[in-house]
C-alpha cells in the first residue's frame, strides 16, 4: 500500500496543476516537518559526529526551514552573457517525504520499527546503498539532489559554519563582519573531534 | 495600441533616456550645475528598496532567486550574448561588482602607440578630471597604485578596502614573481559615505548589496527625487525619437508607459535636448528604430555606423594551488590588481592585459567521494575536506583587449518582436583581423605568466579557462562609438550626434574600444564629461 508521502508525491508528479503542487507540497512539508525523527537520524548519518546533538538539530531544522520556504517557479539570477531567463523548478518535497518513507520501510524489512530506531551503522548500510544506487559522486546544489539524505548534505556544507570548522577558523563566511579585522588571520576555532 | 487612447506629452529641457548609470552620472552633474528641468524615462520598474534587500539577498543564498525580481520586460530573449537581461531602475548597476578600475593613457592611442586598432578623438587627460568626478559621486575606494602604472592627479575619495589576511599573502607570493599588485579600486565603502553605509564584506556585492556600502544608482535617483530636481518615469519605454519637422533636431520621444494588463499608454516626451544613456544595446537599437524617410538608416546614422564596432574584452583565468594557509570566504570578492601589463612599451606583437587575483576555493569544496571513488559520509567527509584544504588556491585573471570589426554588431533582428511590434536586436561581436590574428598568440603569453606565477611561489596551475562564454565579451560597448569624423563615426567627442546638434549618447555605446579592464567607471567619466558640454552648450 502506497504511504501517505508516496501517495502525494506521485499524485504530484502525475497532475501537475499549479494549485494541486503547492497544496502537495504544503503536505510533504507539513510530514516532514510534523515527524522530524526520520531526518534527524538521516544527519546523524550524513554529517561529522563532532557537531554534536545541537549541531544536528540545527542543521534538521535549518533544513526543514529551507523545505518549507521552497518556491517553485521562482525567478533565478540572470545568467550573465544571455538573455535566458531561469525558474526554479518542482518541489523537491514530495520526492524527499517518500524518501524518508521508503527509509523508514527499509528499515522495518530489517525487523525495526523505524530507520531512526537503527544503529547508526545500520543506518549508514542503508544510506550508503541508496546513494550508491543513484549512482551519486557528488554534492549537488540543494534543490536537484535526487536524494534527501544528499540534500540534508548539501544544505549543511553550505553554512558558514561547516566552512569554519574545516578551517577551524572563525571566517563566518558570507556574514556581516567589521572591514578592518578582515587583515588579521582568522581567530582560531576549536574544535571536539569525536 | 489603440488610436483612441489619448497621448501623453511631457514637456523638459532635457530627456534622458535610461536610467542606468550613465543616465545617474549625467542627472547629477545636470542638477548640480543648472537649473534645467529634467525628466528621465526608464523602460523597466522601481527597484526594491535597500530596506527590503537582506531579505532578498537571503532568498538568492538560499534558493539561488534572483534579488531584482521582474527587472526584465517580457519577450525580450534575443539572439546573441546580452550581457544581462536586467532592465529597471538603476539598470544593470543595479547587479554590479562595483569595481572600477581606471583605463590606462594608452587605451586611448592604440594606433599612434602601437598601431593597432583606432585612436579615440579624446585622451586620458581629457578624462581624467571626470573619472575622479565619477569616483568621488559613487565613493570609490583605492589604494594609489605606482605612479607609473597609475596616474591620478588627486587621491581617492576613500582609502582603500583593506587587504585581508588572505590578499596580504597572495600579494607577497605576486611580489615573487615579479608582479606589483595592490588593492583594486571598488565604489564600495571603506567608511560611511554618501549617506551609505560601511561595507561588511558579507560578499555579495554581486548580485546584491543589502546595506547600500556598494553604489547603485539608485541611490543618485532617490536623492535627485527627494530634492524634486527631476522626474523620473519609470515602466516607460521609449520606441521612436522624431526629427523636427523643419530640421534635423530631435523634437520628440514617442513612449510606452507600460501597464501589467495590456500594451499600454502612449506618451510623448518633448524636450530641448535628448540624452540617450540605454547601455551598449538599448542606445543603438532605439536609433535604428527611429528610422523615418528622412533618416531611412536610422537616427544618428549618416556613417552607417550605428551597430558596428561592438568592443569588450576577453580573458584568460588560472586557478593556482600554492603552499599558503589560506581561509577562503574573508572577503572573496575583493581582489589585488596590476596595471603593470596594460602599461608595456611599444613590442613586436600587441598585448595589453590587466591582471586580478583574488582568494579561491576552487577544487577545495567538500565533495562525496575520494580519490579512489569511495563513497564518503559524516566524518569522512569533514576529514577529507579538511586535508585537502590544509594548502591554498589562487584565482587570477587577465583581460586582454580585443580590435573590433566594423562587423562587431548590433542590428535588427526582424523575427523577434517586442510586445509592440518592434524588432528586437542581435548581437555578433567579430575581432578585426589584426586582433583575431593575435589571439593565440595573447592567450599563450598570458598562460606562460600564470605557469611563471605558480612556478615562483612553488605552486601548481590546476586549469586554465576562458571564463566567458562562446561569442562572447566582457563589459561590452560600442555601437555608436565616436570619432571627429561624421563619416566614420556617430558622435563627437563629447557624445553629440554628429547628424542631431540636440542628441547626445552618452557612456558605453560612445566607446571606440574596450581596453583590457573593466570599463564601467569610463563609461560613468564620458558621461559626465558629455554632461559638462551639454550644460555648457545649454
Ligand atoms: C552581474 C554584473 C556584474 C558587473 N560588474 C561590474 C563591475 O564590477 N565593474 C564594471 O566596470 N562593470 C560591471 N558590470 C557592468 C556594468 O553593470 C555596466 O557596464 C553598467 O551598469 C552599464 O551602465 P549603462 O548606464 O551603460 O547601461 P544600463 O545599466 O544598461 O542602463 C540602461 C537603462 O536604460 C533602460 N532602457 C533601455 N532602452 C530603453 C528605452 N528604449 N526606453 C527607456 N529605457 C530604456 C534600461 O532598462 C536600463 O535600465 C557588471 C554587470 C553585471 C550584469
Ligand atoms: S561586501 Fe557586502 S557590504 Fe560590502 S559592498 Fe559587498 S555586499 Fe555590500
Amino acid at each position: 500500500m502506497l504511504s501517505r508521502r508516496t501517495f502525494l508525491g506521485t499524485l504530484a508528479a502525475a497532475i501537475p496543476v499549479a494549485a494541486l503542487v503547492r497544496r502537495a507540497h504544503a503536505l510533504a512539508v507539513d510530514d516532514i516537518t510534523a515527524s522530524p525523527r526520520t531526518l534527524h537520524a538521516l544527519a546523524e548519518v550524513m554529517l561529522p559526529a563532532e557537531v554534536g546533538r545541537a549541531g544536528t538539530d540545527g542543521a534538521t531544522t535549518n533544513f526543514q526551514r529551507w523545505i518549507a520556504g521552497y518556491r517553485e517557479g521562482a525567478e533565478l539570477l540572470h545568467g550573465y552573457g544571455t538573455s535566458a531567463l531561469e525558474r526554479s523548478g518542482p518541489t523537491p518535497a514530495t520526492r524527499w517525504a517518500a524518501q524518508l518513507d521508503a527509509l523508514d520501510a527499509m528499515a522495518r524489512k530489517k525487523g525495526s520499527p523505524s530507520f531512526a530506531a537503527l544503529e547508526l551503522d545500520r543506518r549508514r548500510e542503508i544510506v550508503r546503498a541508496e546513494l550508491t544506487a543513484l549512482n551519486a559522486d557528488r554534492i549537488p546544489p540543494v534543490e536537484r539532489a535526487p536524494h534527501v539524505a544528499l540534500a540534508l548534505l548539501a544544505h549543511w556544507y553550505a553554512t558558514p559554519d561547516a566552512s569554519d570548522r574545516c578551517y577551524e577558523a572563525r571566517i563566518g563566511k558570507e556574514t556581516c563582519r567589521p572591514l578592518a579585522s578582515s587583515a588579521r588571520r582568522p581567530m582560531p576555532l576549536t574544535v571536539v573531534r569525536t | 495600441m489603440s488610436s483612441s487612447v489619448k497621448r501623453t506629452v511631457v514637456e523638459s529641457d532635457v530627456c534622458i533616456i535610461g536610467s542606468g548609470i550613465s543616465a545617474a552620472m549625467v542627472a547629477d552633474r545636470l542638477a548640480r550645475t543648472t537649473s534645467a528641468r529634467i525628466v528621465v524615462v526608464e523602460a523597466g520598474d522601481e527597484a526594491p528598496p535597500l530596506g527590503q534587500r537582506y531579505a532578498l539577498r537571503d532568498r538568492y543564498l538560499q534558493y539561488g532567486e534572483s534579488p531584482w525580481p521582474n527587472d526584465h520586460l517580457e519577450g525580450y530573449e534575443i539572439e546573441g550574448p546580452l550581457q544581462s537581461r536586467s532592465m529597471q531602475v538603476g539598470g544593470l548597476a543595479m547587479h554590479w561588482g562595483g569595481v572600477t578600475p581606471r583605463w590606462s593613457p594608452e587605451d586611448f592611442r592604440t594606433r599612434s602607440l602601437f598601431g593597432v586598432g583606432t585612436d579615440w578623438p579624446l585622451s586620458y587627460d581629457d578624462l581624467e578630471p571626470f573619472y575622479q568626478e565619477a569616483e568621488e559621486l559613487m565613493g570609490v575606494a583605492g589604494e594609489q597604485g605606482p605612479a607609473s602604472m597609475d596616474p591620478r592627479s588627486k587621491p581617492f575619495p576613500m582609502s582603500p578596502i583593506p587587504l585581508t589576511y588572505n590578499l596580504t599573502l597572495l600579494r607577497e607570493w605576486t611580489a615573487k614573481a615579479g608582479i606589483t599588485m595592490w588593492s583594486q579600486p571598488v565604489a564600495k565603502n571603506s567608511r560611511p559615505y554618501g549617506g551609505r553605509a560601511e561595507c561588511c564584506r558579507n560578499d555579495t556585492c554581486t548580485p546584491i548589496c543589502p546595506i547600500g556600502a556598494k553604489y547603485s544608482p539608485d541611490f543618485t535617483w532617490d536623492r535627485l527625487r527627494a530634492a524634486r530636481r527631476i522626474t523620473l518615469y519609470p515602466r516607460t519605454l521609449v520606441r521612436k525619437l522624431v526629427l523636427d519637422e523643419r530640421s534635423m533636431r530631435i523634437a520628440g520621444a514617442e513612449a510606452v508607459q507600460r501597464t501589467r494588463t495590456d500594451t499600454g499608454t502612449p506618451v510623448e516626451f518633448r524636450a530641448k535636448r535628448f540624452v540617450v544613456a540605454a547601455g551598449y544595446v538599448w542606445s543603438a537599437h532605439l536609433l535604428l528604430l527611429s528610422a523615418s524617410s528622412r533618416t531611412p538608416a536610422g537616427i544618428a546614422n549618416r556613417s552607417g555606423t550605428v551597430g558596428k564596432f561592438l568592443t569588450g574584452h576577453r580573458n584568460q583565468q588560472a586557478f593556482i594551488s600554492l603552499p599558503l594557509r589560506l581561509f577562503p570566504g574573508m572577503n572573496g570578492q575583493h581582489s589585488l590588481l596590476s596595471k603593470q601589463f596594460m602599461r608595456t612599451p611599444p613590442s613586436d606583437r600587441y598585448l595589453r592585459h590587466d591582471l586580478r587575483v583574488w582568494e579561491s576555493s576552487f577544487g577545495r569544496g567538500p565533495r562525496l567521494r575520494a580519490d579512489d571513488g569511495t563513497l564518503m559520509l559524516g566524518d569522512d567527509i569533514m576529514r577529507d575536506w579538511r586535508a585537502r584544504t590544509r594548502t591554498g588556491v589562487a584565482r587570477v585573471r587577465a583581460y586582454y583587449d580585443v580590435v573590433p570589426d566594423r562587423s562587431s554588431e548590433l542590428t535588427l533582428d526582424t523575427t523577434r518582436r517586442n510586445a509592440w511590434g518592434d524588432p528586437l536586436p542581435k548581437l555578433a561581436f567579430r575581432d578585426a583581423p589584426e586582433s583575431a590574428a593575435l589571439r593565440d598568440y595573447s592567450i599563450a603569453t598570458i598562460r606562460t605568466l600564470f605557469e611563471s606565477m605558480a612556478k615562483a611561489g612553488n605552486g601548481t596551475v590546476l586549469q586554465t579557462v576562458e571564463d566567458d562564454g562562446p561569442g562572447w565579451q566582457d563589459h561590452p560597448a560600442g555601437g555608436c562609438r565616436m570619432g571627429d569624423d561624421g563619416s566614420t563615426s556617430v558622435v563627437d567627442r563629447w557624445g553629440r550626434a554628429h547628424d542631431h546638434e540636440n542628441l547626445f549618447i552618452v557612456g558605453a555605446p560612445t566607446c571606440v574600444s574596450g581596453s583590457c579592464a573593466n570599463a564601467t567607471l569610463t563609461f560613468c567619466a564620458l558621461a559626465l564629461r558629455s554632461a559638462a558640454e551639454l550644460a555648457r552648450s545649454s
